[in-house]
């Protein structure tokens, strides 16, 4: 049997994950997909399928402008809900009894229409006032909650710094990039003129600030009691921005000169973070976390554990993915419950134990931001960049999300960063539109009868101008009792998510090996059971079988398995690095991972200089990306890797010296080492293109800052790290190619 | 002979002039033989001397001008040992014409300039079992010499209204301008919190914040500001992280006066809420453990004053007096004796421990208390008697009478030194067949033993030798002596016997000097009553007495001291009164004795003794003063003065005797707590009238000021300022005056009637008082 052509096999390389919107009657894809857009009516079938069943949630989305959700606001009513399952209104109920009652698709229960929400029916049983009724027309709406779904006066938006000041952290340059970009994006914090704020700094001591209004500069006040924090002023750690502004810029001026001198090398986080509780425990909010070392004080403090090579590979490997410390468990379920979200800024340039520390954000809703080895002139701008997205993006506060279904199914497990308050209530503090979720589906005992089945999407959250609001997203999937038909309705991108998501979570709780195993063997039974439906017809063919929709899984699991998060083992990574990944592939949109697992890939140099039809429209002419093999290296060309979070700039051995010199300077052009190099715009036309090229790039994908890595043909072990590594086609590390 | 002439060269006062010359004649002198001694009296003649003193090479006693000198074969002999000694090689100039000047007659009295190695309360007299104060003060002295000028810490209360604060504020800022250029401040403020100001930190406003619910211990309070390195503490010592703090939290006047106005003005009124029906939480004891602790790593054994403003009670953490909550009420005196003060034994063991931590190193307490309720001296006392700092007790932050004891603490002499002296010894030499019992005062023991001591403990004893954090020139110690000869062992009458005072102490200048008072006082045969009898002094005796009972209050119940003191009174008037057995109306004392009674009648009555009216912080004030006061002073205290301002001439005591007031009076009292003008109903009504203001009663103007700058005068002597009251007759504010005369007017005896004020009191006069006295003194 004749070998495969690798030239035909499939590739994201020119459609990009795009998948199409069903109908303004269902919410569009960018925030809800299911693995597969038809329902197994039968366990039978559930069986047959092997891939994961589920969904992935993205509920705050960005839209394209025209795109926005509809806000709906029931003034003087209330907003109409199923009595029995409490699903929210939507396009798909049916309204009978001349308008007076109205079916819930959900759950079929009969409701009656509310007086003051009645409306007649046309000919065809429609509401005639269905198109004006965003509720009824649109997939997705936004009702404006009344005072039933409030607990307590909606919050306002809260930012709380707590950040790291030893010896680092300031000879790093990271706490003169945090103030500096904390006062830069002051202006922007939504919520305005509610927005409340608040830092603690910390090293071997506390440090809380009192920046109360009437103050001209902000009081530093220092507690060293580590075994048991207290705060030192009942108030005015956390103030209203737009009242203490002057001293909150006061501050943010003079905090990096004040810990100028600062020669601690401790850390005392699990403290700094009880005392930042009791601060922040009475409103909730989002917590800023800069942390550039190991905590070595106090509770919580973190033993060196990653670098032990001896425990990879044996029982307990998977323990170092995992919290070392019950502490921040604990930690992370106190933030939950009090409405704190956290975010994990971490800058260590030794193991920082981020497995431990990326708890808090795991239960909280929040993200990890990893910048290993921080050097402010290296990354100063993507963490300032990254920093400022974070605190100007439109944030959802003290958020619940569920996610209801027709009757003969639910959704079993979560993935992502949340933490479940009942079976299917995820607590989100403060959630964004750069979060994800995934779950997955169960069928109950009794087979699925009807031909529908629906899924309906409920955020209720505060918004920073404090009203209180429910976002809810409903779609309608048909039901079918025919395997080929959930093949063919698969939906690859939502089935990667989840993939690598599971993926993940194995490695929490086994070896890596055994991770990419399961992995793998998902793909092989899928394709063994899709072979055996169709072997009849396909028997004289040797093409690889699978369904259209599927074409691309046997790439992307192969990619999932060389994702950083599962690759090799000791000695690949480093296990902060590592922990990192998991947290982004946790959280991170499908698209997003899509061009993770699969980067774009092309060469640049003939572009950068034949690219003279000017800086604007020059983008037009990128050329075509190739396959991520290492066959396509060129050592006469300069290659851009484009993964979503950074990019990689492959220079050649024998690019010519000139191209060279004219992108890294004259003054690094010859420089062996370029892992300390940043790319400047120097005055030359291919500099100036490329850097404008860079930034094109960058404005497609502003959930990140990606940065541009230099690299020269031949760097070990920095070229395996960073490129070769991610030539996902190629065979490497034990794994097999995609060939 | 007059004692107070004596006084006035030798800076001490003897309740006895002579002594009893065996043990149990001695036994049977009823009053003991105390001596009142101010150690660093301002005396007109003391010379002082640029060298260091010639210590005899036995007891190390101090050469004086009783000691038998050998001109020939350079020798002095010690009057206490007697030990022969050689002069040292830089006397061989010396003879009979040109004697060296503490050897001079009139050099009872002589101050010696010690060099630096001396200094530090670590040198001369070495005193021995207080190792680890001694060995800071060795590194005192290694660092900065004796001149390291001196620490002020104020620790400031927040709990107080934004008025009341700010009154106190300014008081300090005010200070600030006056202070010594040269001296050490800093800050420590408190609520519910305690904050010490890092005033060194240019940035922004730094404190470090300390719960003030929990005990810290010294060493806490040093690792937790940086004084200590944690990595290498138990190493470094006492006094290893010292430098870091000066600088820091403590710096000269001159460097951190823009800083610590900087931070007093930032002060706010304490934030935490209180609850309704609740006292503020007030963490004075959390406050003064955390102040302590940074100055015993700042400046161990350097003479400093931890100077805390406190608006009132303590209710949380060390020290704690009261719950916060409103039901329950500050502890009464009554409360303290039926043991209904649950805090009370505890705060006086937090106070206790803390006493003996700056005691240590040399640090001093001083309590501006201005509240209207009591903030808990009562408990603190302790530690403010043993460091020897003051107490001042005023209403307010605002008032006259707190703003100016504060200025007045730093006086300064003509050279512009600070008139408060820190870090001294009193150490006690006496000849062979006398030993010393004790000292009573401002005091506390350096457990110094030696053949001077007597096995017989009389206040502070078991020593010879006591540190005075701080003194100035005023301070009195009263110290308690005993006879020990055997009868069997005569000594001729008017041989003379020795007792010398050595006191060292850090001079305002930064000098370390030494103080030497040697004086000498005849045996006398204790058949000799008479000759015993001529060197009673009964205005010291009564003061030897009145610290005494006050002592025993401590331990035990007024009532049994008030019988004792009787008992003690009773003995003297019958040992020593002329009088025909069983016959009261003969009974006759001569004139040393004569006012004797009238002294004990009083300090019975007196606040001292009675505590009913007064709070236990009033009791613990008053009982403090007296025992820091010299003789003039404390017989004010003990019976007040009354003064008579007429038309008819100069002013002239009258009786403290209700029968004293008249309408056409003014009357000056002065109890030195309280000075009272007090306006006869007449007067009164021509000052409402206004005649002062008219030209044509010129006299009734004069006689109006005269009373009030006398009054005035009596107030600008005194540290804390006494209370100044005027009244006319029959106001409510006489009340403190009629409180203090003697009630030979009452209710009861309504015997002169019309004009005469009547006092509605129980006590008993004193006439009756002599009566019941006479008629006890003459029972066999
Ligand atoms: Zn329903
Ligand atoms: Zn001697």
């Amino acid at each position: 049997e004749s070998a495969v052509d690798p030239g035909m096999l499939p590739r994201p390389l020119d459609s990009p994950d795009d998948v199409k919107s069903t109908g303004t009657m269902n919410c569009n894809p960018r925030y809800l997909r299911l693995s597969t857009n038809a329902m197994p009516n039968s366990h039978s079938l559930v069986a047959r399928w092997h891939l994961p069943l589920g969904a992935v949630v993205h509920p705050l989305a960005e839209a394209p402008p025209g795109e926005e959700v509809p806000v709906v606001n029931f003034v003087g009513s209330s907003i109409v809900r199923c009595r029995r399952c409490r699903a929210y209104i939507n396009p798909y109920v049916m309204f009978t009894d001349g308008g007076r009652r109205w079916r819930c698709n959900v759950c079929v229960l009969l409701n009656e229409v509310p007086i003051e929400y009645f409306c007649s029916l046309d000919e065809n049983g429609r509401r005639r006032d269905a198109d004006e009724r965003p509720e009824l027309s649109c997939g997705s709406v936004e009702f404006v909650a009344q005072t039933e779904y409030m607990v307590r006066p909606p919050m306002p938006p809260v930012y709380f710094f707590l950040i790291d000041v030893s010896i680092s952290a300031v000879k790093s340059g990271m706490l003169k990039v945090a103030a500096e970009t904390i006062k830069a994006t002051l202006d922007k914090l939504p919520g305005f003129p509610r927005t409340q704020i608040g830092f603690l700094t910390f090293d071997s001591m506390l440090h809380f600030y009192n920046l109360k209004s009437s103050l001209m500069q902000p009081q530093m006040m220092v507690v060293a009691d580590l075994d048991d924090p207290f705060l030192p002023l009942p108030d005015d750690l956390l103030v209203n921005l737009s009242e203490s502004r002057v001293v909150v810029d006061a501050l943010l001026d003079s905090l990096p000169s004040l810990f100028e001198k600062n020669i601690s090398i401790e850390s005392a986080l699990g403290p700094a973070l009880k005392a930042t509780f009791m601060i922040m425990s009475q409103l909730g909010g989002k917590l800023l976390v800069f942390q550039s070392t190991l905590p070595s004080l106090g509770v919580g403090r973190l033993k060196l554990r990653g670098d032990d090579p001896r425990i990879y590979g044996t029982e307990k490997e998977y323990l170092l993915r995992g919290s070392e410390e019950q502490f921040y468990k604990h930690m992370a379920a106190d933030f939950s419950k009090y409405q704190i979200g956290v975010n994990i800024y971490a800058f260590g340039d030794r193991y920082t134990d981020l497995a431990s520390l990326g708890t808090l954000a795991k239960y909280t809703g929040g993200q990890v931001c990893y910048y290993p080895g921080f050097q402010a002139y290296l990354h100063g701008e993507k963490f300032s960049y990254e920093l400022a997205r974070d605190l100007s993006r439109e944030t959802a506060w003290e958020a619940v999300m569920r996610i209801r279904c027709g009757k003969g199914i639910r959704f079993s497990s979560f993935h992502g960063h949340f933490m479940l308050r009942s079976s299917d209530l995820m607590a989100l503090p403060a959630v964004d539109c750069d979060k994800a979720f995934s779950m997955q589906l169960t069928l109950e005992d009794t087979l699925l009868t009807t031909n529908t089945v629906y899924f309906q999407v409920a955020l209720l959250y505060t918004s920073s101008t404090g009203e209180r609001r429910i976002r809810v997203h409903t779609m309608a999937t048909p039901v079918v009792s025919d395997l080929g038909e959930m093949y063919r309705a698969a939906d690859v991108g939502a089935i990667a998510s989840i993939m690598s998501r599971l993926g993940v979570d194995k490695s929490m709780q086994s070896k890596l090996e055994d991770a990419r195993q399961t992995t793998q063997q998902r793909l092989h039974r899928s394709l063994r059971e899709y072979r055996n439906m169709f072997a009849v017809q396909h028997r004289t063919s040797n093409r690889l079988l699978f369904p259209e929709s599927l074409r691309l899984l046997p790439l992307y699991t192969l990619a999932i398995c060389k994702n950083l998060a599962l690759r090799g083992g000791y000695g690949d990574t480093t296990p902060d690095e590592r922990s990192a990944m998991g947290f982004e592939i946790m959280t991170m949109s499908i698209s997003r991972l899509l061009k993770l697992l699969y980067p774009a890939f092309f060469r640049i140099d003939e572009f950068l200089l034949q690219g003279g039809k000017g800086e604007t429209d020059f983008m037009m002419g990128l050329p075509k990306p190739v396959p991520l093999a290492s066959e396509r290296l060129d050592p006469r060309g300069a290659f851009l890797l484009n993964d979503g979070l950074r990019f990689v700039l492959w220079l050649g051995k024998v690019l010519p010296d000139e191209f060279v010199k004219q992108i890294l300077g004259p003054e690094f052009a010859y420089s062996p080492d370029l892992s300390k190099v940043a790319l400047q715009e120097h005055d030359s036309i291919l500099s100036k293109r490329l850097v404008a090229m860079l930034r094109e790039l960058r404005k497609m994908n502003p959930a990140v800052y990606q940065q541009c890595i230099l690299l020269r043909q031949g760097e070990q072990p920095r070229e395996g790290n960073l490129v070769l590594g991610n030539l996902v086609e190629d065979q490497t590390g034990g794994l097999s190619g995609y060939a | 002979m007059d004692f107070n002439e004596v006084e006035a060269g030798e800076g001490v006062r003897l309740a006895w002039n002579a002594w009893p010359s065996s043990r149990i004649e001695a036994t049977r002198m009823v009053v003991p033989f105390g001596v009142i001694c101010n150690p660093v009296a301002a005396l007109p003649e003391v010379p002082l001397l640029p060298y260091e003193p010639i210590l005899c090479k036995g007891c190390r006693g101090v050469l004086n001008p009783y000691c038998r000198i050998d001109l020939d074969a350079r020798i002095w002999v010690c009057q206490f040992c007697f030990q022969r000694n050689h002069f040292p090689p830089s006397y061989n100039g010396m003879s009979a014409t040109n004697m060296p000047r503490e050897l001079f007659p009139n050099s009872g009295v002589v101050e010696y300039v010690m060099s630096s190695q001396g200094g530090g309360g670590g040198g001369y007299m070495s005193p021995s079992g207080r190792t680890a104060a001694a060995g800071g003060g060795g590194f005192g002295i290694g660092m900065f010499g004796s001149t390291t000028p001196p620490g002020f810490l104020f620790v400031v209360d927040t709990c107080v209204t934004e008025e009341d604060l700010a009154g106190l504020k300014n008081a300090i800022k005010q200070l600030l301008g006056t202070m010594p250029e040269t001296a050490l401040v800093g800050l420590v403020s408190y609520g519910t919190m305690v904050q010490v100001h890092e005033l060194g930190y240019a940035d922004c406003p730094k404190s470090y914040v300390f719960r003030g619910d929990k005990a810290v211990s010294p060493q806490q309070v040093q690792e937790y500001l940086g004084l200590v390195n944690k990595q290498v503490r138990g190493g470094g010592g006492p006094g290893s992280g010292r430098g870091g703090g000066l600088g820091r939290f403590l710096a000269p006047v001159s460097e951190f006066e823009f800083s610590l106005t900087n931070a007093l003005d930032e002060l706010q009124p304490n934030s935490f809420s209180v609850e309704p029906g609740h006292r503020p939480q007030r963490a004075t004891g959390a406050a003064l453990a955390v102040a302590a602790g940074l100055m015993e790593g700042c400046l161990p054994n350097v003479g400093s004053r931890i100077m805390l403003f406190v608006a009132g009670p303590t209710t949380v953490g060390p020290g704690l007096i009261v719950d916060t909550d409103m039901g329950k009420s500050i502890r009464t005196h009554q409360d303290l004796v039926n043991d209904r003060a649950p805090h009370h034994k505890k705060a006086c063991k937090f106070y206790t421990q803390l006493s003996s931590q700056m005691v240590a190193n040399s640090h001093v307490l001083d309590i501006f208390a201005c509240s209207l309720d009591q903030v808990g001296l009562a408990e603190a006392k302790i530690a403010v008697e043993s460091t020897g700092g003051i107490l001042v007790m005023a209403e307010t932050f605002d008032s006259d009478q707190f703003k100016k004891s504060l200025q007045k603490l730093f006086m300064r002499d003509e050279e512009g030194h600070l008139k408060m002296f820190f870090n001294a010894s009193v150490e006690v030499m006496t000849t062979r067949e006398v030993k010393v019992c004790g000292a009573i005062g401002p005091c506390s023991s350096l457990h110094k033993k030696g053949v001077s001591v007597s096995e017989t403990e009389i206040g502070i004893g078991g020593t010879s030798a006591w540190k005075l954090c701080t003194l100035n020139s005023k301070t009195a110690i009263a110290f308690y002596f005993e006879v020990v000869n055997a009868h069997s062992n005569p000594i001729p009458a008017g041989t003379a016997f020795f007792i010398q005072f050595v006191t060292q102490y850090q001079h305002g200048s930064g000098q370390t000097r030494l103080r030497v008072c040697t004086i000498a006082r005849r045996w006398c045969d204790g058949g000799q009553v008479q000759d015993l009898a001529a060197g009673f002094d009964q205005e010291a005796a009564a003061v030897v007495m009145a610290r005494l009972a006050v002592y025993k209050t401590e331990h035990e119940e007024v009532f049994d001291i008030l019988r004792w003191l009787d008992r003690m009174l009773i003995r003297v008037a019958s040992k020593f009164g002329d009088y025909q057995k069983e016959d009261p109306a003969s009974f006759r004392l001569s004139s040393n004795f004569s006012l004797y009674p009238q002294f004990m009648f009083h300090l019975r009555r007196s606040q001292f003794l009675q505590v009913f009216n007064n709070t236990p912080d009033e009791t613990a004030f008053y009982r403090l003063m007296l025992n820091r006061e010299a003789v003039v002073g404390s017989l004010i205290m003990i019976q007040p003065t009354l003064f008579n301002y007429s038309f008819d001439g100069p002013p002239v005591p009258v009786l403290l005797d209700v029968s004293s007031i008249g309408p056409d009076r003014i009357l000056v009292f002065d109890s030195y707590f309280y000075v009272v003008v007090h306006y006869g109903s007449t007067i009164a009504q021509w000052r409402k009238l206004g005649y002062q203001n008219d030209p044509q009663h010129e006299n009734f103007r004069k006689l109006l000021e005269a009373p009030k700058a006398d009054a005035e005068a009596l107030l600008s002597e005194r540290i804390p300022l006494p209370r100044l009251v005027e009244c006319d007759q029959h106001g409510s504010q006489a009340r403190f005056l009629l409180a203090k005369l003697n009630p030979s007017v009452t209710h009861n005896t309504d015997q002169y009637g019309g004009n005469s004020e009547v006092i509605f009191t129980d006590d008993v006069s004193l006439q009756v008082f002599i009566d019941h006295l006479q008629r006890l003194a003459v029972q066999s």
